[in-house]
């Protein structure tokens, strides 16, 4: 545990002082002073404050001399207490999930930097995600370079532990991997509006799909030609359908090349690069009256993912090396989530798709979700899923997860 | 072949139509010429609005009935701030949940950080609860300061001075008509303030009870004593042994008010008001928070009247 003993010690020197705004600057002072003088109302005998010593004129916003990046930290503990055992990807029953640090600032006038680095004990330690975002473009294009989610489908864009459920939905995981997809390259986002309601295009390109395998050679690189790079679009809409509640509507294509393992290897070359394009479409309702808020809202969310691997409807390439066949896998879920209480909510998701894991055979699940925000910076759900795959024995899991957050305060995914 | 009539026929339909077109260009570009203002809250909307005038279009994010820390940020805010030329926020993380996303998704380089468009109106605050040491054991805190400021009428005299100074630098040809607008609003408040001077008499040092610490500034103006809040630290949910030893010094300090706003849960301030007597009251804390405060100066009208006769 190296690793998360030096973590701790950056982080704690890392941190900024708490007394932000003791060293202020003089001429902030003095135009609030100015304002002071001013004064029009009546009643100045009731200008003292509850407590005069905490009134004095401040300015808003932290000094800092020294530019340090906003630093985050969110851990992700599991325990899974499933009947049959450990049903977790590294087979424990207890344990620390993932560890992602971030660091976040204004690179320049011209980019912000984002770099989250994630620690597991299964995988170590590695680049989540790490970019640079152009923010003065014109026509309002957003750019970003580096390693980002990809924008497939609705549930890979957010960070599992920021998701509602423990984990992502089955589809997501089969087609796009167990911590969702992730790409290196190019992001192209552009809003705009010509029917009247929100619309966003982001298109990105990326060196591949997915990790590459480190047991799999190919005899050209993926990404030889430049058509060969993985590409994917996706369009969302998005309306208000009343003040308390909304909807968007979105379609994600990704297409790019992926190693699979050859029927004979011919020397070192033990993989054919084959064509793989994923097609998806997502809906989400959301239901939050303004005023009730803290304490009533809904979501009700589906999505699905269809997988189409060359040499199903595609037709398999011509060459000295033949690829094994790879099934497509298609499928999909839907998810509700209901608010009970301020820090209460109740949640239940369907899941169906043709699953790789068993031979292509259609695996059903249905999951239920308890989830208690002690506070915005901690979490805890309770998982019971019943997984049902064709002409096998169904099981049951049950997974309690905790996630801490560390550092300053993050927008609340929406 | 086209005669002569013809050609003046075109010629004059021609000449209409450009000046239709100029017209309606003219119009647009006057359209275009107001600045458009968005703003975090229904308060700063409202004065930015009587600074303003007809010279800007105002635009609000939040509602005045809703938990400004909780604001959900919705694409469709994106498209307001997507072509605004002022931001205009309460700062001090009061919106922190929710404006980066905003702004970050609009990408409109005429408000990001930096900008003249961009207005951190707290920076012409003097802040209460700032410069303390502080952690997340203390609750959902704000490291910068209390932001619940817009409540004193005084902080909103400073509000309106501030978007009299920056709409100016930003539309100097209108500079005349916002200074102008601005002291008609002042004199308006002070106006307001005169009359609500005996109830401010009947408030002064009178304990109450508050759920959340928005209350602070406005105690600090009508001279309230907050001797408890409902909320055992600021954005917790109060616990029954917090409530234990508030109706104890409810009891002992002889509050007769708990004080809450319309997006909170009455039922826990029931409980208390049936234990110790209290009266629970409703208070809208912005504009828009019921439907008879429409602006600012109806607010506090409202507001220190509604709290007056319950203290009294």
């Amino acid at each position: 545990m190296t690793w998360l003993s030096t973590l701790v010690v950056f982080l704690v020197s890392a941190q900024p002082a708490p007394c932000l705004s003791q060293a202020l600057p003089r001429h902030a002072l003095s135009r609030v002073a100015t304002g002071q003088a001013d004064a029009r109302l009546p009643a100045p005998d009731r200008r003292a404050p509850t407590n005069p010593s905490t009134a004095q004129p401040v300015s808003q916003g932290a000094p800092n001399a020294r530019l340090i990046p906003d630093v985050s930290l969110v851990g992700d503990l599991i325990a899974d207490l499933s009947p049959n055992g450990a049903t977790q990807e590294d087979g424990t029953r207890l344990g620390v999930r993932e560890i992602e640090l971030a660091l976040q600032a204004a690179v320049d006038p011209s980019f912000r930097g984002d770099v989250f680095i994630g620690f597991s004990d299964a995988e170590g330690v590695g680049i989540e995600q790490a970019f640079m975002t152009a923010t003065s473009l014109p026509w309002q294009l957003e750019m970003r370079l580096g390693r980002f989610l990809a924008p497939v489908g609705k549930q890979n864009i957010t960070h599992r532990h920021d998701l509602h459920t423990v984990d992502h939905a089955l589809i997501t995981q089969r087609v796009l991997g167990e911590e969702g997809l992730k790409g290196t390259g190019v992001w192209l986002g552009r809003i705009f509006a010509p029917f009247g309601f929100y619309q966003e295009l982001i298109v990105t390109a990326t060196e591949r799909l997915g990790e590459a395998p480190e047991d799999l050679v190919t005899a050209e690189p993926t990404s030889r030609d430049l058509g060969d790079l993985a590409y994917s679009a996706r369009l969302r809409n998005y309306w208000d359908l009343s003040n308390a509640s909304n909807v968007e509507v979105s379609g994600s294509v990704l297409t790019g090349l992926r190693e699979r393992p050859a029927v004979q290897p011919q020397g070192d070359i033990n993989a054919v690069a084959m064509r793989q394009t994923t097609y998806g479409a997502d809906v989400t309702f959301r239901w939050r009256p303004p005023q009730q808020g803290l304490y009533r809202s809904f979501i009700l969310q589906a999505e699905y993912l269809a997988q189409l691997n060359e040499g199903g409807v595609f037709g398999l390439p011509e060459g000295p090396v033949e690829p094994t066949v790879l099934a497509d896998v298609a499928g999909y879920y839907i998810f509700g989530r209901y608010q009970v209480s301020r820090r209460g909510y109740l949640g239940a998701r369907f899941d169906t798709l043709d699953d790789p894991e068993f031979d292509g055979e259609r695996t059903t699940a249905w999951s239920a979700y308890y989830q208690f925000y002690p506070s915005e910076f901690s979490k805890i759900i309770t998982k019971f899923e019943r997984v049902s795959p064709t002409g096998l024995t169904a099981f049951n899991r049950f997974v309690l997860q905790a996630t801490f957050a560390l550092g300053p305060h993050k927008p609340h995914p929406f | 072949m086209v005669s002569p009539m013809n050609i003046t026929n075109i010629t004059r339909r021609f000449a209409l139509g450009a000046t239709a077109l100029g017209i309606v260009s003219l119009a647009a570009t006057t359209a275009a010429a107001q600045l458009r203002v968005v703003t975090s809250t229904t308060d700063l909307y409202d004065i930015a609005r009587s600074v303003g005038g007809d010279r800007i279009t105002a635009a609000h994010i939040g509602e005045g009935y809703e938990d400004p820390h909780f604001v959900q940020p919705k694409p469709s805010f994106i498209l307001k701030l997507r072509n605004a030329d002022v931001w205009a926020y309460v700062g001090l993380d009061l919106e922190l949940g929710w404006m980066p996303l905003l702004l970050n998704g609009a990408r409109n380089q005429r408000i990001n950080a930096g900008a003249p468009g961009h207005i951190n109106v707290s920076t012409v605050i003097p802040v209460l609860d700032a410069n303390q040491a502080v952690d997340r054991s203390q609750g959902d805190v704000h490291p910068l300061g209390n932001p619940h400021y817009w409540l004193d009428p005084e902080n909103a005299r400073r509000i309106a001075a501030l978007f009299r100074d920056r709409l100016s630098q930003l539309d100097p040809e209108n500079a005349a008509v916002y200074s102008a607008n601005h002291d008609v609003w002042v004199a308006r408040l002070a106006a307001a303030a005169q009359a609500w001077q005996s109830d401010l008499d009947t408030m002064k040092d009178k304990p109450v009870v508050a759920w959340h610490t928005s209350w602070r500034y406005f105690a600090a103006y009508t001279g309230l004593r907050i001797v408890g809040f409902m909320e055992p630290k600021p954005g917790v949910p109060p616990s029954a042994s917090h409530l234990a030893g508030l109706i104890a010094t409810i009891k002992q300090t002889g509050a007769k008010v708990i004080i809450m706003e319309p997006f909170y849960d009455r039922r826990t301030a029931d409980k208390v008001a049936r234990e110790t007597g209290a009266t629970v009251i409703v208070v809208p804390p912005s504009v828009g928070g019921t439907k008879d405060v429409g602006d600012y100066i109806a607010l506090m009208r409202h507001d220190i009247g509604m709290v007056a006769a319950a203290v009294r």
